[in-house]
C-alpha cells in the first residue's frame, strides 16, 4: 500500500495556540489531520518560514504524541509575503519542481487549509497544471453537533481535480454531452458509426476550440445544416453571442465578392453610393459558414487568412482596419489538398482552416441512417405544412429497400432525400403514401440518377459558340445555368445569385439582372429549362 | 489449519470482536479471517486504533496477515509462536494503550519467556478501560488466577493530547486457576479520586461535590498532574470489598460540565449497588476470556451487556469452552466452562 504524504503551510494563524495545555482546546488543520481515526498521514512536509521555526517544532512534537505513525520534516522557505502572488507562486513552482516524487510508492495530497487564500490558488494552480502529482486536501473543524470526543479534530475531504471521478458530476458531463450531441444531429438518432463518431469529435471541438472547422464532403451531406446546429450549440453553452452568417463563396464572384465578405466604404467604387459592413463584420461575435470556401478567388482568399490570423481587415476601399472575431467554419466539396497543387486554393489558407477536418458522408454512404432520416423528413413536413404524412407499411418497406439498395445512388444526398419525401407527401393521399405513390417516385428518383452526371451545359446550349468564351466567362456561365435549372422560376434563380448584393438595394431587381446577363449569350431561362431535362433536387 | 472464520458486524459489531480473536488465535495457534469488519458502523472496516492492535498482535507472534490496511473490511491473521522480549509500541491519541495491552497480555502469558511491554498514547480514554481500572481492578483478580504481572502508569495520557506510557511486565504461566466470584463482599471503603492536568481546580471541588451530593459523605483525593500532560480530568470512585475491587469512572470532556461528569460517575456506582452483583459492567467483559482459559469460572453481574455475549461467543469459537447466563434475584449469574450451568 502507498504511503501518505501531506504537503502544506504551517498555519502561523490556524496552527497557532500557544504552549499552554489550552492549545489542546484548540482545533489546529496541521495537528487535526493527524488525528483521523481512518486517514494515516505517514509523513507531513510543512512549509514555513524562519520566523516560524518555534512553531513549527512545537506542531512537530504534539503531532509525535497524537500520530507516533508520521514523521513530520520542516520545509523552511523565505517568504517575504504570503500575500503575493508571483512571489507564492514562484516559490510552490520551485518546490514543486525540485521535490522528487515517487508516485509509485507515494499518494500525495496538498493541505490547502492552512496558508493565505493566494496559497490556496497557487496550489490549486499548480496541482491542476500537475506540476504538483497530488490531489487537494481540506480539513475542517469540528461543527456544532460534534460534540463526541472522537469528532474534535474535525474532518477531512480530499478532492480530487479529475471531475470524471465524481458520480454526479460524471453524470452531469455524460447528460450535457449526449444533449450536445443530439442537438448535433437535430435529433436524429443516427445509426452510422462512422458519422457517430464524427458528431463526437464534433461535440468536443465545439466545447473546447475556437479554431476553424473544415467541413468536406458532397453537396446535400449536410454541412450548411451542421454548421448552424454547431452555432446553436456554442450559442447555447455562451461560447457565442453574435449571428450565424451563411455565405456560399460560389454565388461571389468578382468586385462585389470583396464587398460582400469585407464590406465598402462609401465611393469605393463607382456605385458604392453607402457604406456597407460586410459579411466579416456581420459575423462579429458569431459564426461564419463560408460555404464552397473552394470556389472563392485568391485576393479573397488573401484577405480572408488575414481576418482569419489578426482578426481585423481592410474593408473595401478603406484606409483603416475594422476588427471582427468570429468562429469559422468553411464548407467544401472539393478536394482543397489537390487545388493547393493546383494552385488554385492558397496553401496557407488551407494549412489555417485544415486543423479540424470532417468528412461528411454522402447518405450512400450512410444507408442505416437513411430511415431515421426519412423519419425526420416527415416529422419536418408535418411540422412546416400542419398535416401529419405516414407511410403505408408496405409502401415504406419498399421504400426503405430502394433508398438503401446500391441502384440508389442519392447524388444529392440529404437534400435529395428531403425533396422525395416532400414529394411523396404531396401527392399522398388523405396523408397516406400507398405503395403506387413509392413505385412512382422510385422511377423518378431512377431517372433522375440515370441521367448523365457530369454534362457540359454551356455547350449544350450554346453548340461550337462555347468555345469562343474566355474560362471566366465560361465558368461563370456554367454556375449560372446550373442555378436556373435547380430554380422553379427566373426570380427564384436571381435572388440566389444575388443573395448579397440584393440585400442592400431597396428594391432588388435579380431577376432583371439575371435576364439580361443571360440574353447577352443568346439564353433565356425557360430556354434553358426546355434544352436541358429538369432534375429538381 | 484451516481459519476460523468470524462475522465482525454481529453482537457488538465494533473492535472488540477483533481484538478477542487477536487474543485467542495467539494463544492456540488457530489462524482466522474476520469479515464485515464493524460493517454497521458509520465508518465501516479497520480503523486506526484496529490497525495499531492487530500490527501489535503479529509483531509479539510473528503474525502473516493480509488486510490490515485502513476502511479493510476482511483481515487473516495467522500466528506462530509467541515470542516474550521487550516491546515497545507507539500509538495515536486515539486509540487507548490499555485496548492494546488487553489483546497482548492474555497471548503472553503463554509466551516462551518473561517480558516488558512499554505502550505509548492514551491512557485515559473515552470508550476504554482506564489504566487505573487495569491496575486497581482487574490485574488483582488476575493475581488470584495465578498471573504474576506488574503494571505501571508511567505518564498520564488524555485524549486529545495522548502522549501517556504505560509499562507492562509479564511472567508467563502454566495454567491459570478458576475464579468463583459470587457475590461482591462486604464493602470495605469507598473513595472518589479526581485527576487533573491542566484544568482549574474548581472543576475538582464540584465534581467531589456533586458526587457526595449522591454518594453520600466519602473520602476525595484531589491528584494534581503537570499542566503538559493535560489537559485532562478524570473522575472515579473505587469501592474495595472484601474480595475485590471495583471502579467506577467518568471521563471529563470539553463541553460538558462538571456535574454532569459526577453524574455519570455516581450513576454507574449507584446501578451497581442496587443490583447486588459482585462483577460491574465493564469488569465482566474483561473476565470471561481468562476464566474460559483457567477452563472455569463464575461471576454475577448487573447486566448482560452485548458487548460480553459477544465475547463469549468468540471465545466459544476458539476455545469450545460453554457459557451460561443464569438470570437471580437482579443479577446474571455467568458461568463459564466446568462451572457453566
Amino acid at each position: 500500500m502507498k504511503r501518505t504524504v501531506v504537503i502544506g503551510f504551517l498555519g502561523t494563524q490556524l496552527d497557532y495556540a500557544g504552549k499552554g495545555s489550552a492549545r489542546w482546546e484548540k482545533w489546529r488543520p496541521s495537528v487535526a489531520l493527524c488525528q483521523q481515526e481512518d486517514f494515516i498521514v505517514h509523513r507531513l512536509e510543512l512549509l514555513h518560514d524562519a520566523r516560524s521555526r518555534g512553531l513549527a517544532e512545537r506542531i512537530r512534537l504534539d503531532i509525535a504524541s497524537v500520530s507516533p505513525e508520521t514523521q513530520v520534516l520542516s520545509v523552511e522557505r523565505e517568504l517575504r509575503d504570503p500575500w503575493d502572488f508571483e512571489e507564492v507562486y514562484t516559490l510552490l513552482h520551485d518546490f514543486a519542481r525540485d521535490y522528487p516524487f515517487d508516485t509509485d510508492k507515494e499518494d500525495y495530497l496538498i493541505h490547502i487549509t492552512t496558508g493565505t487564500h493566494v496559497a490556496q490558488i497557487c496550489w490549486f494552480l499548480l496541482a491542476e497544471a500537475r506540476y504538483l502529482p497530488a490531489r487537494l486536501l481540506q480539513t475542517s473543524p469540528p461543527g456544532k453537533k460534534d460534540i463526541e470526543p472522537k469528532f474534535s479534530a474535525g474532518r477531512y475531504a480530499i478532492i480530487d481535480l479529475d471531475l470524471s471521478r465524481y458520480d454526479q458530476i460524471a453524470r452531469r458531463f455524460a447528460r450535457e454531452h449526449s444533449d450536445n450531441v443530439s442537438l448535433l444531429k437535430s435529433g436524429i438518432a443516427t445509426r452510422n458509426a462512422g458519422f457517430n463518431r464524427m458528431i463526437e469529435r464534433i461535440e468536443k471541438v465545439a466545447g473546447h476550440s475556437k479554431a476553424p472547422v473544415l467541413l468536406v464532403g458532397p453537396t446535400g451531406a449536410g454541412k450548411s445544416f451542421l454548421a448552424r446546429r454547431v452555432y446553436e450549440l456554442k450559442r447555447q453553452r455562451q461560447r457565442l453571442t453574435g449571428r450565424f452568417i451563411e455565405v456560399n463563396c460560389a454565388t461571389l464572384r468578382g468586385d462585389s465578392a470583396m464587398s460582400s465578405l469585407f464590406g465598402h466604404v462609401r465611393g469605393a467604387f463607382t456605385g458604392a453610393q453607402t457604406e456597407r459592413p460586410g459579411l466579416l463584420r456581420a459575423a462579429d461575435g458569431g459564426l461564419l459558414f463560408l460555404d464552397e470556401i473552394g470556389e472563392l478567388g485568391l485576393d479573397e482568399q488573401a484577405m480572408l487568412l488575414k481576418a482569419i490570423e489578426e482578426k481585423r481587415f481592410f474593408p473595401f476601399g478603406a484606409d483603416r482596419e475594422v476588427e471582427s472575431d468570429f468562429q469559422l467554419i468553411a464548407g467544401t466539396h472539393r478536394n482543397l489538398r489537390l487545388w493547393v497543387a493546383e494552385g488554385r486554393f492558397r496553401e496557407d489558407l488551407f494549412a489555417r482552416i485544415n486543423l479540424w477536418t470532417f468528412e461528411l458522408p454522402g447518405l450512400a454512404q450512410r444507408p442505416e441512417d437513411i430511415e431515421p432520416n426519412l423519419d425526420f423528413e416527415l416529422e419536418r413536413h408535418a411540422r412546416e405544412q400542419g398535416q401529419q404524412v405516414r407511410f403505408n407499411l408496405e409502401a415504406r418497406r419498399r421504400y426503405l429497400a430502394f433508398a438503401t439498395s446500391g441502384e440508389a445512388r442519392w447524388s444529392g444526398n440529404f437534400r435529395e432525400l428531403g425533396a422525395s419525401v416532400t414529394r411523396l407527401a404531396t401527392l399522398s393521399h388523405a396523408g397516406r403514401i400507398n405503395e403506387a405513390d413509392v413505385e412512382e417516385e422510385i422511377a423518378l428518383l431512377r431517372q433522375t440518377w440515370h441521367t448523365p452526371s457530369a454534362r457540359d451545359l454551356v455547350a449544350e446550349l450554346l453548340g461550337e459558340q462555347a468555345d469562343a468564351l474566355d474560362p471566366f466567362d465560361r465558368h461563370q456561365l456554367d454556375f449560372v445555368i446550373d442555378t436556373c435549372r435547380r430554380a422553379s422560376h427566373l426570380s427564384e434563380a436571381g435572388r440566389k445569385l444575388f443573395a448579397v448584393s440584393r440585400q442592400n438595394k431597396r428594391q432588388p431587381n435579380d431577376a432583371d439582372r439575371l435576364r439580361k446577363y443571360l440574353a447577352r449569350f443568346g439564353l433565356s431561362f425557360e430556354r434553358i429549362h426546355e434544352m436541358t431535362p429538369q432534375e429538381r433536387v | 489449519m484451516e481459519p476460523i472464520e468470524l462475522d465482525g458486524s454481529q453482537g457488538e459489531g465494533g473492535g472488540q470482536i477483533l481484538r478477542s480473536a487477536l487474543s485467542l488465535s495467539m494463544i492456540t495457534g488457530k489462524p482466522f479471517v474476520i469479515e464485515r469488519i464493524r460493517a454497521r458502523r458509520a465508518r465501516p472496516g479497520l480503523l486506526r486504533q484496529h490497525i495499531t492492535a492487530v500490527l501489535a498482535a503479529a509483531e509479539i507472534s510473528q503474525a502473516q496477515l493480509s488486510g490490515a490496511e485502513l476502511g479493510s473490511s476482511t483481515l487473516r491473521f495467522q500466528p506462530g509462536p509467541v515470542r516474550g522480549g521487550e516491546y515497545r509500541f507507539a500509538i495515536g491519541s486515539a486509540g487507548s494503550c490499555t485496548l492494546v495491552l488487553q489483546t497482548l497480555l492474555p497471548a503472553l502469558w503463554f509466551a516462551d519467556a518473561p517480558s516488558r511491554v512499554s505502550i505509548r498514547g492514551g491512557t485515559h480514554n473515552q470508550a476504554a478501560p482506564t489504566a487505573d481500572f487495569l491496575i486497581h481492578s482487574w490485574l488483582p483478580l488476575m493475581r488470584r488466577m495465578g498471573v504474576h504481572d506488574t503494571l505501571t502508569l508511567l505518564r498520564h495520557g488524555f485524549y486529545p493530547a495522548g502522549g501517556g506510557e504505560i509499562e507492562a511486565c509479564i511472567e508467563p504461566v502454566g495454567a491459570l486457576r478458576p475464579l468463583v466470584l459470587d457475590a461482591p463482599g462486604e464493602l470495605v471503603s469507598m473513595q472518589a479520586r479526581v485527576l487533573l492536568a491542566g484544568v482549574a481546580g474548581d472543576v475538582a471541588r464540584r465534581e467531589l461535590g456533586r458526587l457526595r451530593e449522591r454518594l453520600g459523605p466519602l473520602e476525595g483525593r484531589i491528584e494534581a498532574l503537570p499542566a503538559c500532560e493535560g489537559p485532562g480530568n478524570v473522575l472515579s470512585v473505587e469501592r474495595t470489598h472484601a474480595g475485590l475491587s471495583l471502579l467506577f469512572t467518568a471521563i471529563g470532556t470539553k463541553g460538558v460540565s462538571a456535574e454532569k461528569v459526577a453524574d455519570q460517575a455516581s450513576e454507574a456506582v449507584l446501578r451497581h449497588a442496587r443490583s447486588g452483583a459482585a462483577v460491574e459492567e465493564y469488569l465482566a467483559d474483561q473476565l470471561v476470556l481468562p476464566m474460559a482459559l483457567a477452563g472455569g469460572g463464575r461471576f454475577s453481574t448487573s447486566t448482560l451487556s452485548s458487548h460480553l455475549r459477544t465475547q463469549c461467543a468468540v471465545i466459544g469459537r476458539f476455545l469450545g469452552v460453554d457459557f451460561t447466563f443464569t438470570p437471580m434475584q437482579g443479577v446474571v449469574v455467568v458461568g463459564v466452562g466446568e462451572l457453566a450451568g
